[in-house]
């Protein structure tokens, strides 16, 4: 099991395209994707549970992944938070 | 009888019968199932859910013109594919034994009310996308999807509360009178391919759906904005006199289809289409247009929270011009005010938008932007019928630098080795007085101009075009205006290219003897005017039109000049 603490950098936020980047991203990998903010915790694999974290800008996430191509998709997954989705 | 006042759309009178499209409120039957049933049950949520998906896809491939659209739909495919929804259906199912309908509508309960809670708007907003999902999969579930369209024919006008441009076009092949919505607005998507269509059209209809019921007579007129229910006798008759006319007079324009566009005496009359969105690309089509003398693309640009990326625009230039090929795409550049831009580009209001930061402007002082743009325009010229043209020129060095920076993106594109055809032809709009003043010059640098005379006749004699207070000050047949269009003919033809009207002057009837006199060569105008204009070209002998502008020349006055044209 790998965790990974990032911080949202793109304005806009978690809105809905940056949540359907992140589930296709995720959803390539076979390990079990799960994304932590404050007391909450969702499926990263899930479109409704990361639209429902609502992260804004500047919000801190904890990225867990666990699984047999586990570092891959952390990689992946945090690569695409930092290139702000694009965004700018 | 009732009367209803709403915003046409597009001109025309419709009779027929009321159809009434609305969303049915769904019964979800709480029932509980007998564990044998689990697995059926199951089985049916898989097979509900690929047919929906199924349907979404057939969707994005067939009637995605926009980012937007794409995104909104791949969103709903990856929210009936959320492993969690499956997860939960699953238990409620075979742990609760809730049925299907059942366990679905509980899953999106739970979601909607997470989102209700949320207070941020961005996510309450896409709610509605989520709940159109969901209405999806249930109605399909209940058996409740009747095919909506089954009950339209040639007789019916369709009444809804609102309507998506993809479904202006279905309902168009079933060869609808006209459409009544109780929302929407005169510049939205779906009106805009209404009137490509010329299909009589209301919208923001006062009132529609409390006042009137299925297969009651209704009558659209489209030209004074009334819906009236249940005419009486008197009306009807009064109605249908009009309707016989317009319709003896759209049949006789429809055999112009395949005529073409040429003056008695043989001289000819390139006749074009304007569009703001690539779903008027079906109008241009079928009524034979040679080609698109303006694609607007300022539909990419409004209203939105984020600029289209290069590829998103490549894609949808592409689409056009090849569906056009071979006929030519003329693509211009933006041409917003910044008003409309401010989401992006942050700029502070202005006191004069009309004078102030907007088209080639724009583009010039956001060079990534004007890039990302060029790019995607020149990509998209693989046959090369592509032609790009700016906004707003009111110096020859705005039209200099523009070619440094399509020179600069050639250059990068073979750097990248990404296809590309080296020529492309550029045109300047006429739309500036100071562009009239030098349109010598502009002619040395462009291969075509392109008047924009709505623009023109505006800034020439200083009369907002949206101020109803000062409204007979705009006259498109003033003096002024007539020889501005001259002296841009003259120089541009001195120096061996064309010249173009893309205003709204150009699909006005009574001013195509005036352009073809003038030696316009081509006329740009919405499809929905196309072969009104055409009918006008092939009536019109270019001597005598050059004689009635010799005429009008000497005139001093706009009255005069409009006497002469009438007659």
């Amino acid at each position: 099991m790998i965790r990974k603490t990032i911080v949202i950098v793109n304005k806009l936020g978690m809105h809905a395209r940056p949540a359907t980047l992140i589930v296709k991203a995720a959803s390539k990998y076979r390990s079990d994707f799960r994304i932590i903010k404050e007391d909450m915790e969702i499926n990263g694999k899930s479109i409704m549970g990361v639209m429902t974290l609502a992260a804004e800008y500047g919000s801190e996430l904890e990225l867990v992944a666990d699984g047999v191509d586990e570092e891959f998709l952390i990689k992946e997954i945090a690569e695409l938070f930092a290139s702000k989705f694009g965004e700018e | 009888m009732k009367r209803l006042k709403g915003i046409p759309v597009s001109a025309g009178v419709a009779i027929g019968y009321a159809k009434i499209i609305e969303r049915e409120k769904l019964h979800i039957d709480r029932k509980s199932i007998p564990k044998n049933m689990i697995e059926a049950e199951l089985k049916r949520f898989k097979d509900d859910v690929d047919f929906v998906v199924k349907e979404i896809e057939h969707l994005i491939s067939n009637y995605s013109y926009s980012k937007e659209n794409e995104e909104i739909l791949t969103a709903q495919k990856m929210i009936l594919r959320d492993p969690e929804f499956s997860k939960r259906v699953t238990a409620l199912i075979s742990e609760e034994l809730d049925n299907l309908e059942n366990a679905i509508s509980t899953y999106f309960t739970e979601i909607t009310d997470i989102f209700n809670n949320m207070d941020n708007e961005f996510f309450s907003q896409r709610l509605s996308d989520f709940e159109d999902v969901a209405y999806r999969l249930l109605s399909h579930t209940l058996k409740k999807r009747k095919n909506l369209l089954n009950k339209l024919d040639e007789t019916s006008i369709l009444i809804m509360e609102n309507i998506s441009p993809s479904f202006v076009t279905k309902v168009f092949e079933k060869k609808i009178q006209g459409l009544c919505t109780e929302k929407g607005s005169k510049n939205s998507h779906s009106s805009i391919i209404a009137r490509s269509m010329n299909l009589p059209t209301l919208v923001s209809t006062i009132e529609l759906l409390e006042n009137i019921e299925e297969n009651q007579q209704v009558i659209i007129d489209g030209n004074k904005g009334e819906l009236i229910i249940s005419p009486t006798k008197s009306i009807l008759e009064k109605y249908e006199k009009i309707f016989q006319q317009e319709n003896a007079e759209k049949e006789k324009l429809q055999k112009l289809v395949n005529i073409e566009s040429k003056t008695i005496d043989n001289r000819k009359i390139k006749l074009m289409s304007n569009i703001e969105i690539p779903e008027e690309i079906d109008q241009v089509l079928k009524y034979k247009s040679e080609g698109i003398g303006l694609f607007r693309t300022e539909f990419l640009f409004i209203d939105i929270d984020e600029l289209p990326s290069e590829e998103e625009q490549y894609k949808i230039y592409r689409k056009i011009a090849e569906k056009c090929y071979p006929e030519p795409v003329i693509i211009r550049t933006i041409d917003v005010g910044g008003d409309k831009f401010s989401k992006i580009l942050n700029i502070t209001h202005e006191e004069n938008p009309n004078l102030g930061w907007r088209g080639i402007r724009i583009s010039l002082e956001n060079i990534p932007i004007f890039r990302q743009q060029v790019r995607a325009i020149l990509r998209a010229n693989i046959k090369g019928n592509v032609k790009i043209m700016f906004p707003m020129i009111s110096c020859v060095e705005e039209i200099i630098e523009a070619k440094k920076i399509i020179e600069e993106c050639k250059k990068d594109l073979k750097k990248e080795k990404v296809r590309y055809v080296e020529d492309i032809e550029i045109g300047a709009m006429i739309e500036i007085p100071s562009a009239v003043i030098t349109s010598d010059t502009l002619a040395e640098e462009c291969d075509f101009l392109s008047i924009g005379t709505n623009d023109l006749v505006q800034y020439i004699l200083a009369v907002d075009r949206d101020n109803e207070s000062i409204s007979k000050y705009y006259k498109p047949c003033d003096p002024s205006v007539i020889r501005s269009i001259k002296l841009t003919v003259d120089n541009a033809h001195e120096k061996g290219i064309k010249v173009a009207i893309c205003g709204e002057m150009a699909s006005e009837k009574i001013f195509v003897k005036l352009l073809v006199g003038l030696g316009i060569d081509e006329l740009s105008v919405s499809p929905g005017r196309l072969l009104i204009v055409k009918n006008e070209i092939l009536k019109c002998d270019k001597k005598n039109a050059e004689k009635l502008v010799a005429k009008i020349l000497r005139k001093n006055t706009s009255d005069e000049i409009y006497q002469l044209l009438i007659k």
